[in-house]
């Protein structure tokens, strides 16, 4: 009973960390040569981590680093996913007794918080990013050496990820809305039961559907969903409830407006647009990262870590070019990672910019601001 | 305390007002109380520096290594004579071995893992003279029943509130003495605060 409860907490809530015990664990049954891949201590992650290397067959050694029980990409965009963190998992796992070989594999996506030169150099080992998704672990592992094929390289918003994370912005917003809702069910009965179910309805169309819907992501196709739902609920309340008409104008402004909050706050659960609250509510994208080519060394480490395939690198002379800007989700890992420095933002790397991180950063921000300025 | 560790100029007001200016009291007895002139001091987690400051000026030599970059921007300008590195308390293997007279650890020990915190402790005793002094000085869980069940019910809702800010929650550091004891420490001090939720601890290692 309480494994389920737990199970089921670890299905909707995903926003709030949950933390299994650092360290080593053994996929299979490693040797002195089998791959060391490292991993975050957000249990949900951990546990499909290990059944997909059984189910592939593969033996490895898996390190869970202290990430402070939050998943891969939100504990490297928050800092708790950083070089630092991996150091520390390397010497407290004694892995270097182990294994008779000094590579690493890192999830892609914690290229926001790791620096794979500093990681290098602090511990001796060779670190690499892996694939994006465990599944690609056991395609990635036969390219020996090599960087991941593209395809394993970005991140997607299938179906299955969509309903998932629908219910999950459904039970996050019920969270902050169940008190607002009792609270208005005293002059509008039944508004709490109603809005409930409404909510999660909401939730999981606006993620679902969100490819189908006209508009930017954000409140535009939030909004046309509202849209699209409250004509389906006239047609239903004048067929078959007989509602009045003003009951029915209420409840149609209502699902308008559950829906138009959901559509905003759908991108930070999606892997594939930045939850930038200008850009949510205005659409206006103001997103810019550029290679300085004088300083780009074609390395191809951008081009490797990003998930969203901003950067290739020219055929000429492989230096780095942005080709896919629009897709940029602002999550940083090509400065993280640049060993020149040769790329240049207008947002600050390392970030997680999604609503709920917003208000923190925003008072991080104008710290970091004061102490690049040298004002107190 | 993760919120007030990303703004280093309001961490220590916001430390000091959590520990009810219990800290400022702490840092003086540790500089004060445990720590001679010309001491060579680590001082793991040394944030902004305010302690390395009272150090120093009791005539000792300071090495202050923290997790965070930023901390240590605000520790230089605090404490320029002070040697300060980034590293993690994981790796201070890399300071060479028997060096240290005293190693010096304030609200920071409680933010490693278990693990970690074993490990550092392990390094630390290699670090330390013979005859040197680990003094760490955290968050506890109280010994008393009756204020461990006031600690938690403050606690909870201090909990819910960072977790719902930072997605983080504050720690105590649990089994200190085991820990201590393990790693070949003997605990020769104890001074509790604050109903026992913050303790001073002063430890050796044990003669074989």
């Amino acid at each position: 009973m309480l494994n389920l409860l737990k199970d089921m907490w670890l299905l909707f809530g995903r926003l709030f960390p949950f933390p299994t015990k650092p360290g080593l664990r053994r996929a299979g049954n490693p040797g002195r040569y089998s791959p060391v891949l490292v991993t975050c201590n957000f249990e949900l992650t951990v546990r499909k981590v290990l059944q997909t290397l059984k189910r592939g067959g593969i033996d490895a050694w898996l390190l869970v680093a202290p990430t402070k029980g939050i998943n891969v990409w939100c504990a490297a965009g928050g800092g708790h996913f950083t070089t630092d963190t991996v150091v520390s998992i390397i010497k407290t796992s004694g892995i270097k007794n182990l294994v008779d070989h000094r590579e690493l594999i890192l999830p892609q996506l914690s290229a926001v918080g790791v620096n794979i030169w500093a990681l290098r150099e602090r511990t001796g080992w060779k670190p690499r990013f892996g694939p994006v998704y465990i599944e690609h672990m056991a395609a990635y592992l036969q390219y020996e050496g090599k960087p991941p094929e593209k395809e394993l390289r970005r991140v997607g918003f299938p179906l299955r990820d969509r309903f998932v994370m629908g219910t999950n912005l459904g039970f996050n917003s019920l969270l902050f809305f169940a008190l607002p809702f009792l609270i208005g069910s005293i002059w509008v009965s039944g508004l709490w039961w109603k809005s409930i179910p409404l909510l999660f309805l909401l939730a999981v169309l606006n993620s679902v559907l969100v490819f189908w819907l006209p508009g930017k992501p954000g409140v535009q196709k939030g909004g046309a969903l509202g849209l699209i739902v409250s004509a389906a609920f006239v047609l239903l309340s004048q067929t078959i409830w007989a509602m009045g008409p003003w009951e029915t104008l209420g409840w149609m402004g209502w699902i308008i407006l559950l829906a138009t909050y959901l559509g905003y706050d759908l991108p930070s659960w999606s892997p594939l647009w930045r939850a930038d609250v200008k850009e949510l509510l205005l659409g206006v994208r103001n997103t810019r990262v550029e290679v300085i080519q004088g300083q780009c060394i074609g390395c191809g480490l951008c081009e490797i870590v990003c998930p969203a395939g901003v950067f290739e690198l020219d055929s000429n002379d492989r230096k780095s070019m942005v080709v896919r800007l629009d897709a940029c989700q602002a999550c940083g890992a090509c400065i993280e990672n640049c060993p020149k420095e040769a790329i240049v933002n207008n947002f600050r790397s390392g970030v997680c910019s999604c609503p709920t991180c917003f208000v923190i950063n925003s008072i991080k921000s104008t710290n970091k601001d004061k102490l690049a300025t040298g004002k107190t | 305390m993760k919120l007030l560790e990303q703004t280093p100029s309001k961490y220590d007001r916001g430390m000091r007002i959590l520990t009810l200016g219990r800290i400022d009291r702490i840092k003086h007895e540790v500089a004060s109380r445990w720590v001679e002139p010309g001491h060579h001091v680590l001082e793991v987690g040394c944030g902004t520096g305010t302690l390395a400051a009272l150090m120093c000026a009791r005539g000792a030599k300071v090495v202050g290594i923290d997790i965070s970059e930023e901390m240590l921007v605000e520790a230089r300008k605090n404490v320029p004579e002070t040697e300060l590195i980034h590293m993690t308390a994981t790796e201070i293997d890399r300071l060479g071995t028997s060096r240290f007279d005293r190693i010096v650890a304030t609200l920071s020990f409680s933010e490693l893992s278990e693990d970690e915190l074993d490990l550092v402790l392990h390094l630390s005793s290699g670090l330390l003279k013979p005859g040197g002094k680990l003094v760490v000085a955290d968050e506890v869980p109280p010994r008393r029943r009756w204020a461990r069940l006031l600690a938690c019910l403050v606690r909870w809702p201090l909990a819910a509130v960072t977790l719902l800010l930072t997605q983080n929650t504050t720690r105590s550091l649990k089994k200190a003495e085991e820990s201590f004891e393990s790693a070949g420490f003997e605990i020769v001090c104890r001074k509790d605060y604050l109903l026992g939720t913050l303790s001073l601890i002063v430890a050796e290692r044990k003669q074989c």
